[in-house]
């Protein structure tokens, strides 16, 4: 044995514990999910760029062996790794572990601190020169991974049906919510087939043809629509706002809302509007506080809205929530106040309804009369089908003289299968659904046909799956590019969560659309349609758990000031955000560090920011003094990364090393020790028990990387807003990173962060590519996304080259023939 | 969307909500009175309610076995059910332990509860348990009822973030695995549950009911024999999504057979209204999830059925009754007193959850008796005290008219949970040898 490995070996005895420590922190979810041994085994390591000599790889070895194998060697096997038989020579052998060693590595995570470490130079020569014979080999022998059969998930499945039958309605809200793997709920793995799931999509696919063909149920329905509204925790009141409810309201008005409605046919509907009852449980909703109007409308989406006009002066826009003595203007007699019902923003009728006065405590001024719900009922007198876009959409053609019935269906079944199934259709395909046709225009005449072969599109396993084939005698591991067709869908699908347009369509019909060029130009064209908001929706919804903030439920007793405009505001603050990223092509350290954000009066006034007024967004310049700007200074991702009553360092540090720095603390070990909460009878503050968590060999292997990042956050409150003082005290927000790094407040993370703007456009990189393939990422998929980060790093990290290089990368571009 | 048309039938109303759901007269659909009772005689039901975040054992262990056992204050709710059911202490699940596996208690819970399997631990990949109980049962089951079992919840699928680490969120969203690889989601939207359980219902007229019937059994044939045809080319991964998808369209199809044989269906039903969506208090919605459970149980629509208060890891608080912290974090107590206290008012508030659940089988008639005499209750958790992610001396209730009630049990050793199961299966008649890691059978707390 060399004296280098003893060095080594007596450093294994001063650090009994930190052994532990070390397997902990090897030991995260990546080592686990890793797969063995890949393809890529047999391939040869190209030489890259700067490999170096035989004799520096040996040097390389050695320098293993000195620094590492003192815990990862064959026997002690820290981390269920051993370096010993790692040859530096040939990495494809073990290219999940040299990518492990690699992250490790550039972290700065190992060796761990205590151990000898090999000088910065050293460890800077040797990840350049492992990155690159990693990249280098993977361009010599790409592997694009797995693509198993996908499913449509419920939002993809809603938008696909808008946009193949021009129909506006929001379907996913009738599908089962979908499992989630690897943080998304696209994952093909996941996305499984049940009889529940089954028998929505039949439920669905008849309602959904039968509405897009004009052929819905002429029997008159109810369809509900319950505002949010802010209930107190013993249901006592509602908090009333002299502020519009939605944009599409009336400027002047308050109270009400407003929401999309979806007429079957052209008639005549009741608008039914629900009032709070002025009682203590002003939940309730009972027929004795119901007013009607009816109204004709035209088939297709209608935007039914009803509010007040707005009584008090422009910046009033809250009505205190006292709940004692009488407030001034309190009437005590019943008056009849104006209401106002709007059918697509044009006035159908102004009714009056009473004010309520029961006393002091519940008059109602202290709870305005509001609306709890909008129901619309009908179609009643039906006149016709009309001329909706869907029907426009479907019916391309007419039986008519000049074609004929079954010319034609076949000409609008070829149409919609084309796009359904984003491919050319066969005979095949017509055949099939030209047979349910028949069977439908046989019980109902020729619109009858259509809406039955539609039924079954919308259930055909060609729509519901992403199905990719194999080039043909393609052999079993050959690696091939994807066709255009498929192209088409793999990038509809991540921009839009959703079926390819006719441009794409006729692109890949044509073979062009995998030409660069071409490419770029339609990612370009893509990111500026609408339909790409179902990035900020999905991706961003997930990534940064803005879904979450739903059901985040602050506690009113110590955050009286949370309500439901506050959340639905910070809500749209950080998709606002993103969009503005993706829209304006803006660089993703704004993410990190941006000098701007978008607020209202509501949350301007949460983030103390003077002279904004209305419940309009816009975009605002922020004053340093204001401690905002990027992701970590906004109320959604504060509000989601803390419990309910409090914060808690402990989630926040998580949240960022998961989601900023792809670094995700290993899972605590099975036996938690109970911290002492109390020491002396005396509850311990945030910081003592960070002290506890530091003190305890096993605790501190990941709380020392967790702790420090929340604790930098704690400036702001479990709904993020600033304070300075916590529990009587001043905060002390320094904090110190396990190497020894000491920064201050959410400034001090803000420069943390940016100093690793490679490992963030890394783990943005990583989420954002996990989505677009719909599958977990290995190690051969890390060439891939450091590829991504190189040419990002030329332009400034800007969105669109990210979202462009990942299209053009191995695993999306490309696909493998599975072995039989 | 409510559905109104002039209701008809007898009505219960639904808190909150101010739906209504009229109540299909049962025994007007049979042939005749004899025949209903006969009918009701032989049919069995098999429920199962799990509680998520693990019990305080010391609020809810009797400190006396045997009958006449004083009631503890979680079990308080359950008092005026006190000769339908029974409390069993002792029984283990050893194989939601790690066994080598680390940290992922909650992420074992749910899967390893009705199946005794130790789950694969992974985030998507290979997800592997099963299969449960209570599939086993549907299994059986299935010729006599057009659904072979329901999976109703009351937190939906993780929306953000992984459930348990290294678990994929597909273990906690379920108790039901038809095969080991295939899980059965919770449904939580109890418009949803009403639609699977009476269809969609925007026709009420039977001609055009049953002509949209033949319609979907036509269609489900075509794209069975598209999926048949895709799946020639494909390989072994892609082959077992589309086979996933063949059976649950021959699901269906054994469904829409059964209802155009005749027998209960929504056809046949008074009008009704369903619900429009989630109710905003936890308690108005267990109570909705629990009535549509039952009218499922009472128009024989189905005889299996699993509900999820929670799933493991549920953050939920639970502000009404004066918890505003999240279950979760809190289960962890740390025996910290006031957390305690806190822990025992979400178990007791689960256990009134599961004493609506029998008071509504108990006031339900099906035939001479009810509902509750005709069925098997299982309800529980997976773990003990949460704070310590214990897995043994699991807190376990079995209700019903097949359960020899007023008894407190209590088992030695470790006796795993899949021996009750067994034993439950064999009083409902459903021949299995062993399930998961069954060691033999209990005994002594049927009827």
């Amino acid at each position: 044995m060399s004296p280098i490995i003893k060095r080594s070996g007596f450093a294994i005895g001063l650090v009994a514990c930190a052994g532990l420590a070390g397997a902990a922190l090897f030991g995260n979810a990546t080592a686990d999910t890793l797969p063995p041994v890949t393809r890529l085994a047999q391939a040869a390591p190209q030489a890259a760029p700067q490999v170096a000599s035989a004799s520096s790889t040996a040097g390389r070895k050695a320098m293993l062996l000195q620094y590492c194998s003192g815990c990862h060697n064959d026997k002690s096997k820290a981390a269920g790794m051993s370096v010993q038989p790692l040859d530096a020579d040939h990495l494809g052998a073990n290219n999940d572990v040299w990518e492990k060693i690699l992250r490790r590595v550039s972290l700065g995570e190992m060796p761990p601190r205590g151990m000898k470490r090999p000088s910065k130079e050293e460890i800077a020569d040797f990840t350049r020169w492992l990155s690159s014979s990693l990249d280098g080999m993977s361009a010599a022998a790409p592997n694009p991974g797995r693509a198993t059969l996908r499913r449509l998930n419920r939002t993809e499945y809603g938008n696909a049906v808008r946009d193949l039958l021009g129909l506006d309605i929001d379907l996913s809200k009738d599908l089962p919510v979908d499992d989630m793997g690897y943080g998304f709920d696209n994952i093909a793995d996941v996305l499984t087939v049940s009889p529940t799931l089954m028998d929505r999509y039949i439920n669905v696919a008849g309602k959904v043809s039968r509405l897009a063909t004009g052929l819905a149920s002429r029997t008159p329905v109810t369809t509900d629509y319950k505002i949010t509204k802010d209930l107190f925790e013993n249901a006592f009141g509602i908090a009333a706002y002299n502020e519009r409810a939605s944009d599409d309201l009336p400027v002047d008005s308050r109270g009400g809302g407003s929401f999309k409605f979806y007429a079957p046919y052209d008639a005549t509907y009741t608008i039914q509007l629900y009032l709070n009852a002025g009682t203590q449980t002003e939940s309730e909703i009972d027929a004795n506080n119901r007013h009607e109007v009816k109204a004709f409308m035209k088939a297709g989406p209608r935007i039914i809205g009803a509010s007040f006009p707005r009584k008090l002066t422009l910046e009033q826009v809250l009505i205190p929530r006292t709940t004692k003595g009488p407030r001034v203007g309190t009437s005590a007699t019943v008056v009849q106040l104006p209401l106002d019902v709007q059918v697509d923003g044009a006035l159908v009728q102004r009714i009056t309804v009473p004010s309520v006065a029961q006393g002091p405590n519940v008059a109602q001024d202290f709870y305005m009369r509001d609306i709890m719900q909008i129901s619309v009922a009908g179609p009643y007198d039906v006149k016709g089908p009309g001329n909706t876009a869907s029907r426009r959409t479907i019916f391309v053609c007419r039986p008519s003289a000049e074609i004929a019935e079954a010319a034609c269906a076949r000409r609008i079944l070829a149409s919609l299968a084309r796009r359904a199934y984003r491919r050319p259709v066969t005979d095949r395909d017509i055949g099939r659904l030209m047979k349910t046709y028949d069977a439908g225009r046989q019980d109902g005449g020729f619109e009858h046909g259509i809406q039955a072969a539609l039924e079954e599109v919308l259930v055909s396993p060609n729509f519901l799956f992403m199905r990719e084939s194999n080039p043909p005698s393609s052999a079993p591991g050959s690696v091939n590019r994807i066709s255009d067709f498929e192209l088409a869908t793999r990038l509809s699908f991540f921009l839009w969560s959703s079926i390819p347009d006719n441009r794409l369509l006729a692109l890949a019909q044509a073979g062009q659309l995998s030409r660069p060029a071409v490419l770029k130009q339609q990612v370009t064209r893509m990111l500026s349609d609408p339909k790409a908001r179902a990035l900020t929706q999905n991706f961003a919804g997930q990534w940064l758990h803005l879904r979450r903030l739903e059901y985040q439920r602050p506690d009113k007793r110590n955050f009286p000031g949370f309500d439901e405009r506050l959340r639905t505001a910070m809500l749209t603050e950080t998709q606002m955000f993103f969009d503005g990223v993706v829209r304006e092509n803006r660089s993703v350290l704004d993410f990190l560090d941006a000098d701007y954000t978008y607020v209202n009066q509501r949350l301007a006034e949460h983030y103390g920011m003077k002279g904004i007024y209305g419940t309009s967004f816009r975009k605002v310049n922020l004053d340093p003094a204001l401690h905002r700007g990027g992701l970590l200074g906004q109320g959604a991702i504060l509000t989601v990364t803390s419990y309910n009553d409090r914060t808690s360092v402990v989630l926040r540090g998580k949240w960022i090393l998961d989601n900023i720095l792809s670094a995700p603390p290993p899972p605590p070990p099975p036996d938690i020790p109970a911290l002492n909460e109390a020491k002396n009878g005396k509850l311990l503050s945030v910081r003592e028990q960070m002290d506890l968590h530091r003190s305890n060999a096993i605790c501190a292997s990941c709380h020392s990387k967790m702790d420090p990042l929340g604790f930098s956050l704690e400036n702001y409150d479990a709904v993020g807003a600033w304070r300075v003082n916590y529990a009587g005290q001043k905060l002390d927000v320094t904090a110190v990173l396990p190497d020894g790094t000491k920064f201050e407040g959410p400034k001090g993370l803000q420069g943390i962060l940016l100093d690793r703007k490679d490992q963030f456009v890394e783990a943005f990189t990583e989420r954002l590519m996990t989505y677009g393939l719909g599958r977990g990422l290995e190690a051969y998929d890390m060439p891939a996304v450091r590829k991504v980060r190189y040419a990002a790093a030329k332009d400034d990290f800007r969105m669109s080259t990210i979202i462009m290089e990942i299209v053009q990368s191995v695993p999306f571009a490309m696909r493998r023939t599975p072995e039989r | 969307m409510i559905i109104r048309s002039k209701p008809m039938g007898r009505r219960t109303v639904l808190r909150g909500m101010g739906a209504t759901l009229a109540l299909p007269l049962l025994e007007a659909m049979m042939t005749s009175p004899s025949a209903a009772e006969a009918a009701a005689k032989t049919r069995m039901r098999l429920q199962v309610i799990y509680m998520p975040n693990g019990m305080m054992m010391q609020n809810y262990t009797p400190a006396q076995t045997g009958a006449g056992y004083a009631m503890t204050p979680i079990l308080k709710p359950l008092e005026p059910y006190r000769e339908k059911f029974a409390v069993i202490s002792g029984l283990a699940h050893k194989q939601a332990e790690a066994l080598g596996d680390g940290g992922g208690d909650h992420g074992r819970s749910c899967g390893s509860y009705l199946t005794g399997v130790h789950v694969k631990k992974t985030e998507g990949a290979d997800i592997t348990s099963g299969p449960s109980m209570d599939q086993i049962v549907a299994r059986q089951f299935s010729e006599q009822t057009q659904i072979p079992s329901l999976e109703l919840g009351l937190d939906p699928p993780s929306l953000v973030g992984s459930c348990d680490t290294g678990y994929s969120c597909a273990y906690t969203n379920t108790l039901s695995w038809r095969t080991a690889s295939t899980p059965l989601p919770v449904t939580v939207n109890p418009r949803e549950v009403f639609e699977r359980i009476f269809g969609d219902g925007d026709s009420l007229d039977a001609k055009t009911r049953i002509m949209r019937l033949r319609r979907q059994a036509s269609i489900l044939d075509s794209v069975a024999e598209d999926a048949r045809h895709l799946s020639g080319s494909m390989g072994a991964d892609d082959k077992k999504k589309i086979e996933e998808y063949m059976a649950s369209i021959r699901d269906i199809e054994r469904r829409i057979q059964k209802m155009e044989q005749g027998g209960p269906s929504a056809a046949a039903l008074p009008a009704y209204a369903r619900p429009s969506g989630i109710p905003d208090s936890f308690e108005d919605y267990a109570r909705m999830m629990i009535d549509l459970q039952v009218l499922a149980y009472q128009a024989d629509m189905t005889r299996v059925g699993t509900f999820m208060v929670g799933r493991e890891v549920s953050g939920r608080s639970y502000p009404e009754i004066g918890v505003a912290d999240a279950h979760h974090p809190l289960s962890h107590h740390g025996n910290d007193p006031e957390k305690i206290a806190k822990l025992t008012k979400i178990n007791i508030l689960h256990m009134e959850q599961v004493a609506y659940y029998l008071k509504r089988m108990s006031e339900t008639k099906d035939g001479e008796g009810t509902l509750l005499d005709h069925s098997m209750l299982l309800a529980g958790a997976s773990l003990a005290d949460s704070n310590t992610h214990q897995h043994t001396n699991l807190p376990v209730i079995v209700a019903g008219g097949l359960v020899k009630g007023n008894q407190h049990m209590m088992v030695k050793d470790d006796v795993p949970m899949t021996n009750l199961m067994l034993s439950m299966m064999d009083r409902l008649g459903v021949q299995q040898e062993r399930l998961g890691d069954s060691s033999g059978r209990l005994t002594g707390f049927t009827a």
